[in-house]
């Protein structure tokens, strides 16, 4: 199911929000909404699910427009950033609970959440209680009860933020895989680019209520449409007065680039950074791998020229 | 964990006897002072056994309605906030900052036969003041927010999230509200539940003026107490009490589970 997004805008009193937020999310993809706290991402998804009004605008779920419908009507999966589990019920009856309001029979209710623990993994958890849970666990558990209504589209708000570095690690690899394999039409929410790059075949970035630029992870970092993509997806460095990546800057010895001096050299492990200074007054730092760095050998006060790579 | 320090406990220890245990024996002392037969017959009293019905008849209102309106008002503030919201959590703790004898005088100037709302309750033939509506709405008054305070800070804490995603499984509002909502907050009603009727068959100052106080009438349980004193028939004072005191001792063993079933649900919280 394809969801668009035409015109949509939003005001909390004064404040807008969103404005006039114009986007297609292609069936069966995963795609990320992107953006620093306060571009409106997290309003926007759940503008989608039903649990926020919209000003303007209209939202389209394959045809259907579902902008006026409550959010019991959507068939929309949604998860919360701290996964809502039902405290007061069975990890099973929270699977269950959407599966009850459809009045299904007590037998198809046991067959389909048994599937559903099974594909999570909590087949062994069905009678614990969420607090006997791990952050890890609540999280596969809310995702089962939201997949047990067979939803059109499921909505993600920040899956990841509030596990450990492993765990959410593991889990997004996970999720791309589970996506992947049910082809669900995904839309999740992050402030992180590292894990929208890493889990998403489509990114949506979003900064004070606009998008800026929308399309594939390599896309919209190889050609960001302006500085604020640019900044946001990857750090950047002055060069020729322009913002340019570290890493596509080297220090050249054919003569052909600006010349300068070794100011620091800062060896993180994998990569190492040189920062150069120039005759007039400005510095960039160069991004150099590893085995770049043992061949060139920069140390502090050396003349170096740098330039862009290709 | 570490023992207090004796001076502590031994302080403890003498405040709650000398100011309950040792005061709450003597009335049951009193109550068996005379044997089995005086007091039965004292149970065979007609003022106080319409007494003792009387209060039976308010709480079975009162604290129904307290427990729908303190639920209703908890959620509404909680969930749906505004300038009223704000307005109504204000006013709502006033019940328990006027003395109850200032709320009696102003509900008889309200709706007393010749007070504000006099002419609308003749009209429809109500009688309010001096009568069981009244002390109802007294009862009402004085326990007001024992239920909502309650249920505030804990619909803050537990969130609107579970609510919501049980809507976007499907759920209506009153599937909500029984399966999510009054499951999370069962116990804490109990406990503003207890403390209500704990309240209402107490209260004293605010029915003493509205109900006129009438013996066989209007004359709850408390204000029967009262006057058998005043007529100098201590005993059957006693009596009355004692089962006072019984019942509230039982309110207080349902307050006590309440509150440990809060207490372990917050330990599961952390």
């Amino acid at each position: 199911m394809s969801i668009s997004l035409e015109h949509l805008s939003k005001s909390f009193g004064a404040d807008a929000v969103l404005s006039d937020i114009n986007d297609v999310v292609p069936d069966g993809s995963l795609t990320a909404l992107l953006g620093p706290s306060g571009s409106g991402k997290s309003t926007l998804l759940r503008m989608i699910a039903g649990l926020e009004t919209v000003d303007q605008g209209r939202i389209v779920l394959h045809g259907r427009d579902v902008t006026k419908l409550p959010a019991r009507q959507r068939n929309i999966g949604f998860c919360f950033q701290d996964y809502a589990p039902f405290y007061q019920l069975s990890v099973f009856d929270n699977v269950a609970y959407g599966l009850k309001v459809r009045r299904k029979s007590s037998a198809e209710i046991r067959r389909e959440v048994e599937e559903l623990l099974a594909l999570v993994r909590l087949e062994d958890f069905a009678n614990r209680y969420p607090r006997q849970l791990s952050g890890g666990q609540r999280q596969r558990m809310a995702l089962a009860r939201a997949l047990a209504i067979k939803p059109e589209v499921l909505l993600l708000d920040e899956p990841f933020a509030a596990l450990d570095a492993q765990v959410g690690g593991e889990l997004r690899q996970w999720v791309r895989s589970l996506q992947h394999e049910l082809g669900i039409t995904t839309l999740l929410v992050t402030h992180n680019q590292a894990e929208a790059m890493e889990v998403a075949d489509r990114v949506v970035i979003l900064n004070r209520g606009r998008i800026e630029q929308a399309g594939a992870p390599s896309e919209v970092y190889d050609a960001p449409a302006n500085d604020f993509v640019r900044s946001f997806l990857g750090p950047t460095t002055p060069f020729d007065g322009e913002q340019v990546r570290p890493h596509d800057l080297a220090l050249v010895d054919d003569g052909s680039g600006r010349s300068g001096q070794v100011r620091d050299v800062i060896r993180l492990g994998f990569e190492v950074r040189v920062v150069v200074g120039f005759a007039d007054d400005t510095s960039s730092w160069i991004q150099l791998t590893h085995d770049e760095a043992q061949r060139l050998n920069p140390a502090v006060g050396d003349k170096v020229t740098v330039a862009r790579r290709r | 964990m570490k023992k207090s320090p004796l001076w502590l406990r031994l302080l403890v220890i003498v405040y709650v006897l000398g100011l309950i245990g040792v005061p709450l024996g003597f009335v049951f002392q009193r109550m068996f002072a005379h044997g089995w037969s005086a007091l039965v017959s004292a149970f065979g009293d007609p003022s106080m056994r319409s007494a003792m019905w009387l209060t039976l008849r308010v709480v079975l209102v009162a604290v129904p309605v307290n427990t729908l309106v303190g639920v209703g008002v908890a959620i509404w503030i909680v969930r749906h906030p505004s300038w009223r919201t704000k307005l109504i959590d204000r006013v709502i703790d006033v019940p328990l900052a006027i003395s109850p004898i200032i709320i009696g005088l102003m509900l008889e100037l309200a709706y007393a036969s010749n007070g504000w709302f006099g002419r609308p309750e003749a009209a429809l033939g109500l009688h309010i003041i001096f009568s069981y509506p009244g002390i109802v709405l007294a009862s009402v008054f004085v326990s007001l927010p024992l239920v909502s305070r309650q249920l505030i800070p804990l619909l803050r804490e537990i969130g609107d999230h579970q609510e919501q995603t049980a809507a976007s499984l499907g759920a209506g509002p009153v599937r909500i509200f029984l399966t999510i909502t009054m499951r999370s907050i069962l116990w804490a009603t109990a406990y503003g539940v207890s403390l209500t009727t704990a309240r209402v068959l107490g209260e004293y100052g605010a029915v003493l003026i509205v109900s006129g106080n009438i013996t066989g009438l209007t004359q709850t349980l408390t204000l029967n107490i009262g006057s058998n004193f005043e007529n100098y028939d201590a005993f059957q004072g006693f009596v009355g009490a004692g089962v006072l005191a019984t019942t509230s001792v039982l309110i207080l063993l349902v307050l006590g589970v309440a509150r440990h079933r809060e207490r372990k649900r917050h330990e599961h919280l952390a």
